[in-house]
This record gives structure tokens, C-alpha cells and sequence, in this order.
């Protein structure tokens, strides 16, 4: 039986711009995960860079090539089945998906429309994914202030952390 | 780490920066003002390079109370031609976000990295903050060394 990681982008941008993307990832592999990532993550780590290349392009094209460079290695990776990306159930996952925000939007005194979806989603996923499989669920990111909106949750999930 | 050693080449480019490290590394922990005081700089100056310092990673700082002491960083830096070359080839992350945002945005950006590392805000957060993406983001504390991985 596999064991789900759940991967933010942190992880994977920091990896690849190592260049250790597609070891740290076999390695999972080996070690038996399948990571994952919910489809607010994809889009950090492949569609807004992408576009922030484009838009420096003229004035930064060595910087643009770099980042695409670096899009098109993590796409690569989810392509190969390396990662694997997962829709959260909105319907179902919303009430873990409303208190995020609201948690978050304390934190920082901003509107809960503000809270960035990604920080919602990645928590929603690890909800979905242990109900799922009824298995701990293993989480990696270099955000600490994530872990932290997370832990409020620790009754209901069992999840531990990856360093 | 081409980036860390761009920032930090930067940041100690001038001498009178770099007689700040090595004032703070022999001291151990001084505020500001007992800085000026020691190199004979004036005190807007003293700020201004500590601000340059600290988003760079040369030196670091905590809060004591109403002062603030500033500590050197503990950073290493290995000069070879061939090591700067690779390092000021490319432009960086951090070059493209000074350029949009200049030094006021360095100051932003240090707190932060600041309330990030405190746990008080999470990536995206900060990314928002700053109206940068979180590539962006993950980039710039990647190229100040302020990710510990």
C-alpha cells in the first residue's frame, strides 16, 4: 500500500533549483509515496511562472529562460507520473477549506478572500486523502507558518510531517 | 550558492559595510547607534547599510527590549574567478525584485521574511504581501538564504 506525501510548491521549486527535483522524487518512489499535489499547486509552480517569464521576457530573457528552463523540469516530473496532481472535493472539503481561511485571515488581519487558495487546498487534500485511505498522511513543505494552520486539524487527521 | 555570494558581494562591496561585519564579529551584538559610534559613521548611514546587510544575510538581528542588537551572519564566501563569473552571469530573482520595487521594497520584503520565519505568516501570504508570485517568493528566500532545508 502506498503512502501519500503531499508536496507544496516550496519543496518543489527549492529541489529544483538544487537540481535534486527528480532524485528527491525517485526516491520517494523507492521509499513507497506517491506524492501528490492539489491543482492550486500546479498552477504555482508551472502556470504563474510561466507567466511571469513571459512578462520579463524582454527586459530579463536569460532570467525568463531560467524559469522556464526550471517549468519545464517540474512538468516534466508530473508528466512521468512522478507527482501526481488531485482535485479536492470542494463540496465535501469545504467546511476545512473555510476554517484555513478564516485561520489564515486572522494571522494577518486580511479579508478571507485574500487567503491565497493554494495554503486551503494543500490542507483540504491531506483532510481528503487520509478519509480516503484511512492511512496517515504525510505532508512535506519548507513553509512553517503552513504547518501551523495545519495542526488545528491534527484531531481529525493523522499526518506527519517529512523534514 | 551563485546567488548568495551576488548579494553578499553587493552588500560588502563597500569597505565601510564590510568594517561593519568585522566590527559586529568582534563585538559579538551591537545596536546601531554603539556601531556609528565605534566606526564614526552617521547614524542614517548606519541603517542604511545594516538594512543592505540584513537582505543580504551578512548580518542579522534581534530585538531586546525598545533596541534592536545586530549580529554578523554566519556566512562563508569561496572567491575563485571561476566562481565569479558563474556568479554574475545571470541575473538573479532578487535583482529583477529590486529593480521593480527598489530599496523600500527590500525593506518589505525583509519583514516579511521576517514574520515567515516566525511562523507568523505563511509563504503565499508573504507572496501576496509583496504582489509577487510564490515562485517569486520561494526564489527570493532562497537567493538571501532565509530557507533552512
Amino acid at each position: 500500500m502506498p503512502k501519500y506525501l503531499v508536496v507544496d510548491s516550496s519543496i518543489l521549486i527549492f529541489y529544483d533549483r538544487k537540481g535534486k527535483l527528480a532524485d528527491f522524487l525517485r526516491q520517494k518512489k523507492k521509499e513507497n509515496y506517491k506524492v501528490v499535489i492539489p491543482k492550486a499547486i500546479a498552477q504555482e509552480v508551472v502556470d504563474d511562472p510561466k507567466s511571469l517569464a513571459e512578462k520579463i521576457r524582454e527586459t530579463s530573457p536569460e532570467l525568463a529562460d531560467k524559469i522556464l528552463d526550471s517549468v519545464e523540469r517540474i512538468s516534466a516530473t508530473i508528466e512521468q507520473g512522478l507527482i501526481l496532481v488531485e482535485t479536492v472535493n470542494y463540496k465535501k472539503y469545504s467546511k476545512v477549506i473555510d476554517n484555513v481561511r478564516k485561520h489564515l485571515s486572522k494571522l494577518e488581519a486580511m479579508p478571507e478572500f485574500a487567503v491565497k487558495k493554494g495554503d486551503p487546498e494543500l490542507i483540504a487534500l491531506v483532510v481528503q486523502l487520509y478519509e480516503e485511505a484511512k492511512e496517515k498522511v504525510f505532508v512535506a513543505t519548507l513553509d512553517k507558518g503552513l504547518l501551523r494552520a495545519l495542526k488545528p486539524f491534527i484531531d481529525e487527521v493523522k499526518y506527519e510531517v517529512l523534514d | 550558492m551563485a546567488e548568495k555570494t551576488v548579494s553578499i558581494l553587493r552588500a560588502i562591496g563597500n569597505p565601510n559595510k564590510a568594517k561593519i561585519i568585522a566590527h559586529l564579529a568582534k563585538h559579538r551584538g551591537e545596536t546601531a547607534e554603539g556601531i556609528g559610534k565605534h566606526l564614526g559613521y552617521p547614524l542614517p548611514t548606519v541603517y542604511k547599510y545594516l538594512r543592505e546587510l540584513e537582505a543580504a544575510r551578512a548580518v542579522e538581528s534581534e530585538a531586546k527590549g525598545n533596541t534592536r542588537i545586530y549580529f554578523a551572519g554566519d556566512f562563508k564566501l569561496e572567491i575563485s574567478p571561476q566562481k565569479l563569473m558563474e556568479a554574475f552571469e545571470q541575473q538573479t530573482m532578487l535583482d529583477l525584485y529590486r529593480g521593480r520595487f527598489g530599496d523600500e521594497g527590500i525593506q518589505k520584503f525583509n519583514k516579511v521574511a521576517e514574520k515567515v520565519k516566525a511562523e507568523k505568516m505563511t509563504f503565499r501570504q508573504a507572496a501576496a504581501t509583496l504582489g509577487i508570485t510564490y515562485y517569486e517568493f520561494v526564489c527570493l528566500l532562497d537567493e538571501v538564504g532565509g530557507i533552512d532545508a
